[in-house]
């Protein structure tokens, strides 16, 4: 199969990395896998032949790998490529029309070019139009990596509840406010101080507000609605409350009769992301910058799983999605 | 829909029996029942009964029944299963207004406070709430705290 990877920071660079690291498993289920095109907002790289990924690796920037450089290429040019059969989508997420990503998915699927991609903004916006996108092109979209990183509750529900319909869903679905919240609840810091420090640690969008006010959380929710519970929900359909009113009284308060307060996303009767009490000794009580994940299915009943939200183990996700395409192409071509 | 069905029986053999024909026949299925032979009364003992009755009109039917065959009726009242809630407001509130929210039976059974004059005074609330009404208690307060500007944290 050829690939190409439409961004090149920090989830574009480590799914190379992963795809050199992973390089015999990949061969095992496809001998012709093939690195043929990355791009980033300023050009590509291209080879038919496929990329040296060790190089690849190598570079600050796509602009000093050996051959093949286009400065000023799209990733569209890329998507219109002779002979490509999945596209790796890890731009910038935006939240407000999609793009870049919605145009590149959407060319790709009426390409009939598979999917995968970390990128919430696109299925935020767009997402039954992308679904039947795929489903017309007879290709696949992926997008394990766009809520909760690595957690694999897409494939867990595809995979492992085939039979179950899922009732409702709540999660810790923000590891920024997590460990804000965490660090007010175990160390009785304001919350000016503790957004101050996730700051420092480098683990805040540019801006807060994504994190704190709840919008991160919303537009998991939006596609967790979406594609498990085969719902029409739109970002504005959430109603949505922040953490910046939750005060260090409010937190210890809280603590003194066994709850944490947690930013929670929940789909039930009502589609919201709010802070809430969380009984210490719910599965869903997660400190740090863990995520959890709760469900409620008419036949498993509850199930919850727990991981890292974002960081370089969301590359997993990504990775195992691109894996699950090629072992159903294996599996076409018998 | 669980009563409590408290009956006057005769201290004499067989009346028990005979008082639990009727409930039987209007679909009612026993839960308990607690006979307190120690406290007669004029011959007379007080029986409480928990049934489980499809309907309030299966009570009543059972509750004239048993009328006509002579057993007085000392109760006869739905159960009303209550759950323990826990909610935290932050900001100026007004507690009377919680348990007026419009929800029958809610009742205040704790709450704590702290920097009540100020604005993100902090308010922590435990309720008993009729079970089947939690989450229209929940809808009303959440109103009532919009109202009031403050932040209504609740329960998962
Ligand atoms: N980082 C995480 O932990 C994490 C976790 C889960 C999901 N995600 C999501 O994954 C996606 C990628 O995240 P990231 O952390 O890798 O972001 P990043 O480091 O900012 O990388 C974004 C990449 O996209 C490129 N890009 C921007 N506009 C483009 C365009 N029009 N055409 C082609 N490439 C373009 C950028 O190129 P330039 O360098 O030229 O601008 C950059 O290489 C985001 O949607 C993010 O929300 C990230």
């Amino acid at each position: 199969m050829n690939i190409i990877v439409i961004g090149f920071g920090f989830i574009g660079r480590g799914v190379i990395e992963a795809f050199l690291r992973k390089a015999e498993r990949i061969r095992r289920l496809d001998e012709d896998f093939r690195v043929v095109g990355v791009s980033d907002s300023r050009g590509y790289v291209y080879d038919s032949e496929g990329l040296d990924l060790k190089r690849l690796i190598g570079v600050d920037e796509l602009s000093q790998y050996p051959s093949g450089y286009c400065r000023g290429g799209s990733a569209e040019d890329l998507i219109e490529m002779e002979g490509v059969d999945l596209m790796v989508e890890a731009t910038p997420t935006n939240v407000v029309d999609g793009e870049p990503g919605l145009t590149f998915m959407r060319r790709a699927l009426r390409r009939g070019i598979h999917v995968v991609t970390s990128n919430k903004g696109p299925l935020v916006v767009a997402f039954h139009e992308l679904k039947s996108l795929a489903e017309e092109g007879g290709c696949q979209l992926l997008f394990e990596g766009t809520v909760a990183g690595a957690i694999p509750i897409f494939s867990l529900v595809r995979e492992s509840l085939q039979g179950d319909e899922i009732l409702r869903i709540s999660g810790i679905l923000n590891g920024t406010t997590n460990y804000i919240l965490s660090r007010m609840h175990f160390e009785g810091t304001s919350f000016e101080i503790a957004l101050k420090e996730a700051q420092e640690r480098g683990i805040t969008e540019r801006d807060p507000s994504y994190d704190v006010d709840g919008i991160d959380a919303a537009c998991k929710v939006v596609i967790l609605a979406n594609a498990l519970m085969n719902r029409d929900v739109r970002f504005e359909d959430v109603e949505r409350t922040g953490i910046r009113r939750v005060t260090q009284e409010a937190v210890s308060l809280a603590k003194r009769s066994n709850f944490a307060i947690k930013l929670v996303g929940t789909i039930d009767r009502r589609i919201e992301v709010a802070p809430k009490l969380v009984p210490i000794n719910h599965p869903l009580c997660v400190h740090g910058t863990l995520n959890a994940v709760h469900i409620e299915a008419d036949l498993a009943g509850e199930i919850t799983l727990v991981g890292y939200g974002a960081g370089r183990e969301t590359v997993s996700a990504v990775l195992n999605d691109v894996l699950t395409v090629l072992k159903s192409e294996a599996k076409k071509k018998g | 829909m669980k009563f409590d069905l408290t009956i006057a029986l005769a201290d004499r053999p067989g009346q028990l029996i005979r008082a639990l024909e009727p409930i039987a026949k209007n679909g009612g299925n026993i839960v308990s029942i607690i006979h307190e032979r120690e406290e007669p009364s004029a011959g007379l003992v007080p029986v409480s009964l928990v049934v489980d009755f499809p309907s309030a009109l299966n009570l009543r039917r059972t509750v004239d029944e048993l009328r006509r065959m002579g057993i007085g009726i000392i109760r006869a009242e739905e159960i009303i299963d209550t759950s323990r809630l826990t909610v935290i407001l932050i900001g100026k509130m007004d507690l009377k207004r919680l348990a007026n929210a419009g929800v029958e039976n809610i009742r205040i059974v704790g709450f704590e406070v702290s920097n009540p004059a100020s604005d993100d005074a902090c308010l922590r609330v435990e309720l008993e709430v009729p079970t089947a009404s939690v989450e229209e208690a929940l809808d009303a307060f959440k109103r009532i705290a919009e109202e009031e500007g403050a932040l209504l944290l609740s329960p998962i």
